[in-house]
């Protein structure tokens, strides 16, 4: 039975179990949340998400708020901007959270949140100073833009459960730790990245993307990853031809956003030096250039005169595994219609 | 695998033997711990306590190599408690009575003794997999790579029909595939037996289909060798041309000496790589290929799914797509290949000439991939095989199997076995993952051993050791881990140097040609 | 202790719970014992494998609770009690005192390492402040010469006596009990004063009876909220397979509130026959008995008069349990004490789900107030229509008032609820000085200035008529020799230090109401600093998850509101 809820006087019909901040976003309506992640659903934590409803006295946070047959909600009350807007501001004044340097500024969250807001300056005061933390090979920490959201910690301990990640310390001294308020490099972090794909803000960064492109510059293009078998989705931020950094594909069979350290941070081996760029041929010790032209004819050459001499089953061929389906059924095809053996083979086993 | 990935949450039970998914597959892993925190019960079996095993209600710590003992063991147990599932093995196989007198053959003692756990941990396995049904059983190369691989796969396959675990969410037989599109290779028939679908090259039928298809009068009705076949027949000639596409066999097949003698005796050998390899050394010419990224493609996942592959950039300098490639022969040797990019590739022959991916087009998996079999273009795909107890030979058949141990076994002057595999922060010979800064997390190969092993022979943490086998000695750096059981050695093979290869045995599953990568024996020195 | 003998005990504290992770903190407890008053991060990796989770689970715990010292402290760790209650009793001076004796600042060791000097939030001995805690004991009372006599005890290795002396009433007579008597906390001399008779009657009764008997006699938590216990108990769902738990929240952590302790040290079984009738009533076969860590020598003394009652067989129902919290204010929120329970961070959860449908374990759990749980048996004895003799409409039975602060002779009272607030303060010996405020409910509450408080009668309904809360009546007088501002400052020093962190709004507001109040109290203030910290307090109330926002929110605003000309007067120019 659908179901129907008033947001800023307008109605919206739903069906089944919602909270008010998933029918407003399904329908395009704006709230600003920080701690909520639809992977690890609410947390109650950031408190910006609220919303006033009729008949009740408080405020409430529409990220845990069950949306009601004929509940009337308003997102842009007064109340509601003025709590919102003391909330964003006590977050963006505890910290450093200069838009400027940060590798998320046009993809934050919290900036998102300050834009909607209006909000210019925060009024209050710029905390002590937090180190960064440089420890990790391919991950950065920054714990001044932290807002304690936990969304990394959930992401660690609820979804990929590698139970790395947890809060330490209490009240305003409250920080992300690794085990045991370890540098990431020591710890038993696996950098599998879960932690920095569900970061709201620039507190845990990439660092392989660092300074090379701003968010609103790549543009995602959705693959496969090119190691396991698991056939995880990846989405590659691409500048140019560069991949700027590599997320997982939210809710894309099979991996639902999530990596390894691999998928995750692997990717660049592409850009190598040392790829090769030109066919070669043998020529004494060594190997020489060649063109296609002459490699080719040289290969299809050499194939007809064994085929000639010895029969076709003296060629043998191995695919490879990591290639695309398209390249395996081509060489198999090359040695059965063109060659005319069955001597095809891969490491089928490994 | 006969079931898909997302299912392992939702699971009641999950056996995995064999196994060491938090490293080798970490996404997958992370399905399984999260059953396990809904109250899925996990059992985990293998030589090493890995991860995973921390996990685990029940973790069998079995020596290597007792895997169809072990299975028999509590296959014994299921039959002879009367906890199977008589309902599915009369409705669905075949070959009950086979089984039964083979299994009776292993009482829980017996199979204890071999698998070295306690009879009661047989035991107490057989029981929980009776109850907590269905279960899901998951392998790697835990189970393939011995010379009894086979053996060792149709005892998993026995087992959950017993269990009646097949042909419904939640069960299955799912070997967790290595890389990439190992599936796939095998889709597309890179396969000395079959025509890309699984059609046999001894079918006259499929001959018939695929001569018309290329356009050619016939096709070789035998089937062709297979991998080590291909090699031992180098240094004789009969092979004389060898065409190697992305291996690097060098670095990843067996008793590394061996393989470089039989490379460096080929006549005339063909590489396509992206980067020069060990392998590459031997080649007469090597192509330079497109990589991941720059061509566009499909790969298939242990799942089965076809998954879109998509291009960024060009490929550097004049390297070429592999398809291309091999299109670029067949014409010089007078054939006309007629498509021309990956799609049509896939959406003109592939598709159209294989019924399970009659109904996967590019078009349709422009998100999502699609799990064949999908005959049509409105098939859903199939996240599990085998329902309703369908096998695809009708009924499923039972295999009565005897345990064999491994081709070389420790004795006095090896007295270590040497298992090997993956660890989490590289792939293969590194040829990807050492140039993605992987090093930066391993830079090194290490030999791992057990604290009392290490504490018995003096040897430290980080202190390099000597380790042989009767096929090779490398120097390698000592990991002491309470991972490993008493009397092994633990390494993998990414890095040239200290490569577990130089010391793997050469022989294989006689069947599958599968070599015994999991087992041979070794022994270990201290420096002085 | 060797490792074996460790793993036992470890396993020992483990077995004390239904589930494992429960014995985080008494594992913590017992580590930090063994290593000389130091939990090591090696010692946090012996409970974390011992109990089975992650390494930063375990290390979260460790560091969210104050009384962990993860880093060492000298052999003997002086922590004085510089809270409200204990400001107003000139606290500041001992700790000063203890400074210049040593020469050595708060948060620093002596070099010989045989002391060090904490500052700390309430102790909960508010009467008998100025305290002084010395690892776990207590030393109350104190004045500079008693200072040194307490430090050269310790130079020599000896413990001084402790000087508890405060004025204690009871007209009552129903919770307190004759403390001056040696065997106060006997079971013979409580059984011969009549005690667990009300249990017997119990025993006989239905449950339902027992609800319905506490229900009709309106007795309303002690624990701060007023809400009626009976009420609350029958919220629990009927035919619930699931186990029913029981937690008496002996928390008592609200500055200004030391009242149940008077219960737990003197007269411990009137809790556990408390306990053990509303268990009846409830069908918990599992009770704990949450009490605060500092309390650690009342906890030896309930736990001695569990085994008693134990042994006389009036606990075959229910298993009572005392788990002692590890210095966190916020555990004393029922969500928070049952996630401490459960051995986790104490972060309050949101509601709903209510403890009574999904509580400790996810189970129906009930949690009341120690002095809530101690009426019971009078209720059983006297029925719901003799606890209602006691009190005022709507606020029957009787209270145990603490008064602290400027008064002549502080001390704990047991009156009827309704009192007038001048027959207490009269009690107590009258204000020293000119009154110029007062807090009637513990810090969480709006202060009263002196002309608001003239006619005021301590029940709940009076107390919110009259823009305040009774709370947990710990009351705090002030006299006018005090820097309102100053006081706000320790107020939100207190909450600040207190806070879970959880919620931004609590966890960056009380950081940035504290600067700017400090600002103020230093004279760096600006004029605008006075508007943002009333529209910060009002924004945060009723925006945090969970009540601790109002909590500092409403004493805050209330201070700067009523007192402004104060914190005018500070204003830089
Ligand atoms: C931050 C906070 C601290 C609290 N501290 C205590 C406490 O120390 N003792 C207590 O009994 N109740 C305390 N409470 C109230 C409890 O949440 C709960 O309402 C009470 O224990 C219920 O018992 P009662 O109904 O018998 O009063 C506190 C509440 C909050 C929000
Ligand atoms: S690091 Fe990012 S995800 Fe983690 S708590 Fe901080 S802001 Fe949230
Ligand atoms: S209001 Fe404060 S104490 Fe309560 S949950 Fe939020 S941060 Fe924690
Ligand atoms: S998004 Fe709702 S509280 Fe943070």
């Amino acid at each position: 039975m659908s179901k129907n809820i008033f947001i800023n006087g307008k109605g919206f019909s739903f069906e089944g179990e919602k909270t008010v901040l998933e029918v407003a976003r399904e329908n395009g309506i704006y709230i600003p949340s920080l701690c909520y992640h639809e992977k690890v659903g609410p947390a109650n934590k950031c408190r910006v998400c609220v919303v006033e409803v009729d008949g009740m006295k408080d405020l409430q946070t529409s990220c845990s708020l069950a949306a009601a047959d004929g509940m009337k909600v308003g997102t842009t009350t007064e109340k509601v901007l003025e709590a919102q807007r003391m909330v964003v501001n006590l977050l963006l004044s505890n910290g450093n959270h200069n838009c400027l340097s940060c590798e998320a500024n046009g993809d934050c969250e919290l900036q998102d949140a300050a834009y909607y807001l209006g909000i210019e300056r925060p009024p209050f005061v710029i905390e002590e100073h937090k180190e960064r933390e440089d420890s990790g090979a391919f991950i950065l920490r920054d714990p001044e833009k932290c807002i304690q959201c936990g969304r990394c910690i959930e992401g660690c301990n609820r979804l990929v459960v590698n139970e790395v990640l947890d809060f330490g310390y209490r009240g305003g001294h409250t920080e992300v730790v690794w085990d045991n308020d370890m540098p990431l490099d020591d710890s038993n972090c696996v950098e599998c990245g879960e932690c920095v794909q569900m970061c709201p803000v620039g507190a845990l960064i990439a660092k392989k993307g660092m300074g090379r492109a701003r968010r609103w510059e790549t543009k995602p293009v959705r693959t496969t990853c090119p190691y396991c078998g698991v056939g995880c989705q990846l989405d590659l931020h691409v500048k140019d031809d560069q991949i700027i950094r590599v997320t997982g594909t939210e809710g894309a069979q099979p991996n639902m956003g999530h990596l390894c350290v691999k998928g995750r941070f692997g990717y660049d081996f592409i850009y190598s030096d040392e790829r090769l760029t030109t066919p070669l041929i043998r020529e004494n010790d060594g190997f020489r250039e060649a063109s296609w032209d002459e490699a080719l004819n040289l290969v299809a050459g050499k194939f007809t005169q064994i085929i000639e001499e010895s029969g076709p089953d003296a060629i043998a061929g191995v695919s490879c595994a990591r290639s695309i389906n398209e390249d395996s059924y081509n060489m198999q095809k090359l040695f059965r219609s063109v060659i005319g053996t069955n001597n095809i083979d891969h490491c089928a086993r490994t | 695998m006969t079931n898909s990935f997302r299912e392992f949450e939702n699971n009641k039970l999950i056996f995995c033997i064999g196994t060491n998914m938090t490293e080798a597959h970490p996404v997958a892993s992370y399905y399984v711990k999260r059953a396990v925190n809904k109250g899925a019960t996990l059992i985990v079996a293998d030589p090493r306590k890995h991860a995973l095993a921390d996990k685990a209600s029940i973790f069998a710590q079995i020596k290597v190599g007792s895997d169809v003992a072990f299975l028999n063991g509590i296959m014994n147990v299921l039959i002879t408690e009367d906890l199977y599932d008589k309902k599915f093995v009369e409705a669905n196989c075949e070959d009950f009575e086979a089984l039964k007198a083979k299994v009776l053959e292993y009482p829980p003692e017996r199979a204890s003794k071999i698998a070295r756990v306690p009879a009661d941990q047989i035991r107490e396995i057989a029981r929980t997999l009776a109850v907590n049904r269905p279960g899901a059983l998951c392998y790697t190369l835990g189970i393939t790579e011995h010379t009894c691989g086979k053996n060792n796969v149709m005892s998993t396959a026995n087992l959950q029909m017993l269990l009646g675990n097949l042909g419904m969410e939640g069960g299955g037989v799912n070997p967790l595939r290595g890389q990439n599109n190992v599936q796939g290779a095998c889709d597309m028939g890179a396969l000395p037996n079959v025509f890309h679908g699984y059609q046999a090259v001894t079918d006259p039928a499929a001959r018939e289909k695929f001569a018309k298809a290329w356009n050619v009068p016939s096709l070789p009705d035998k089937p062709g060798l297979m991998i080590p076949d291909m090699m031992a027949k180098l240094p004789s000639k009969e092979v004389r041309a060898f065409y190697i596409f992305g291996e690097n066999l060098a670095n990843t097949d067996p008793n590394i000496a061996n393989v470089e003698h039989e490379l460096s005796s080929a006549e005339f050998l063909v590489c396509n790589d992206i980067f020069m390899t060990e392998t590459t050394r031997f080649a007469h010419v090597i192509f330079p290929s497109a990589a991941w990224c720059e061509d566009d493609g499909t790969f298939a996942s242990s799942e089965r799914r076809v998954n879109r592959v998509r291009k960024i950039k060009e490929p550097p300098g004049q390297a070429k797509p592999n398809w291309w490639i091999f299109k670029e022969i067949a014409k010089r040797m007078g054939h006309e290949w007629r498509s021309s990019s990956s799609r049509e590739i896939w959406d003109k022959e592939v598709s159209p000439l294989a019924a399970p991916y009659t109904g996967i087009k590019y078009a349709r998996i422009e998100n999502d991939g699609l799990q064949w079999p999908c005959p049509s273009e409105e098939h859903p795909g199939t996240t599990f095989l085998h329902k309703d107890g369908k096998f695809t030979r009708g009924k499923g058949l039972f295999q009565a199997i005897e345990w064999t141990p491994p081709a070389e076994v420790e004795d006095e002057e090896y007295p270590f076995v040497l298992s090997t595999g993956r660890r989490l922060f590289h792939y293969h010979s590194r040829t990807q993952t050492g140039r993605a800064g992987m090093d930066q997390k391993l830079s090194e190969e290490t030999a791992d051993i057990c604290p009392k092993d290490a504490a018995r022979l003096g040897i430290a943490n980080g202190e390099y050791i000597q380790v042989s086998s009767r096929r090779g000695s490398v120097r390698v750096k000592a990991r002491v881990t309470d991972q490993i059981p008493l009397g092994m050695v633990w390494m993998a093979f990414h890095f040239r140097e200290a490569n577990a290869n130089w010391l793997t045995n050469n022989v294989y599953d006689p069947q599958t040609k599968t070599a015994e990568y999991k087992a041979c024996s070794c022994k270990i020195e201290k420096i002085a | 202790m060797d490792t074996t003998e460790r793993g036992t005990r470890i396993q020992d504290l483990i077995g004390k719970y239904p589930q494992k992770e429960s014995a985080v903190l008494p594992v913590l407890q017992l580590l930090q014992k063994e290593g000389g008053n130091y939990l090591s991060k090696e010692a946090m990796e012996v409970a974390a494998r011992e109990l089975g989770c992650s390494a930063s689970r375990v290390y979260g715990v460790a560091t969210y609770y104050s009384m962990f010292n993860t880093k060492p402290v000298g052999k003997y760790h002086l922590q004085v009690d510089t809270c409200v209650p204990g400001f107003l009793h000139g606290a500041d001076d001992i700790a000063a005192h203890i400074s210049k004796k040593l020469g050595i600042e708060p948060g620093e060791t002596t070099k010989d390492g045989l002391f060090t000097l904490s500052k700390v939030q309430d102790l909960g001995s508010c009467a008998t402040g100025p305290v002084v805690q010395v690892n776990d004991r207590y030393f109350e009372n104190m004045t500079a010469e008693k200072t040194d006599q307490l430090l050269e005890a310790l130079k020599n290795g000896g413990w001084p006596d402790n000087d508890t002396a405060m004025k204690v009433v009871s007209k009552c007579g129903i919770l307190l009990n004759d403390r001056s008597r040696k065997d106060c906390r006997t079971l013979a001399l409580y059984k011969k004063n009549g005690g667990y008779q009300a249990l017997e009657t119990a025993l006989s009764m239905k449950p339902e009876a027992i609800v319905a008997e506490v229900k009709a006699a309106e007795v309303r938590g002690r624990g701060g909220a007023g809400f009626p216990a009976g009420t609350k108990w029958s919220f629990l769902p009927k035919d619930d397979p699931r186990p029913v738990y029981l937690i008496c929240n002996a928390d008592e952590g609200e500055p200004g509130t030391f009242k149940d302790r008077q219960i737990m040290e003197f007269n411990p079984h009137l809790l556990i026959e408390g306990i053990a009738i509303s268990a009846q009533a409830l069908n918990s076969a599992k009770a704990f008995i949450y009490i605060r860590g500092e309390f650690s020598w009342i906890a030896d003394i309930l736990e001695t008069a569990i085994g008693e009652a134990n042994q006389a067989g009036y606990l075959k129902h229910v298993d009572i349990v005392v788990h002692r919290g590890a210095g966190s204010y916020v555990c004393g929120d029922e969500t928070a004490q049952i996630e401490s329970l459960e051995g986790k961070r104490g972060n309050p959860r949101v509601k709903p789900p209510f403890p009574a449908n999904s509580g400790l374990y996810g189970c129906p759990t009930v949690v009341n107030n120690v002095e809530t749980l101690s009426s019971v048996p009078y209720i059983i004895n006297n029925g719901a229509a003799g606890f209602k003799e006691i009190g005022v409409a709507n606020n029957y039975g009787p209270k145990i008032f603490g008064v602290s602060g400027h008064v002549n002779q502080p001390g704990i009272f047991e009156y009827p609820m309704g009192t007038p607030l001048q027959e207490i303060l009269e009690a107590a010996g009258g204000v020293k000085g000119n009154l110029k405020g007062v807090i009637v409910g513990g810090l969480s509450v709006p202060i009263l200035t002196a002309e608001e408080a003239k006619g005021l009668n301590l029940d709940y309904d009076s107390c919110a008529r009259a823009g305040t809360a009774l709370g947990s009546g710990g009351i705090m007088v002030v006299n006018d020799t005090v820097s309102i501002p100053e006081l706000a400052l320790r107020t939100i020093e207190f909450y600040e230090h207190e806070s879970c962190g959880q919620c931004a709004p609590c966890r960056k507001g009380t950081h940035t109401i504290k600067s700017k109040l400090r600002d103020l109290v230093m004279g760096r203030g600006k004029s605008d600093d006075i508007d943002l910290v009333l529209s910060l307090c009002k924004n945060i109330k009723g925006l945090t998850l969970c009540p601790t926002g109002e909590a500092f929110a409403a004493p805050v605003q209330a201070m700067v509101a009523k007192f402004r000309a104060e914190f005018e007067a500070l204003v830089k120019r």
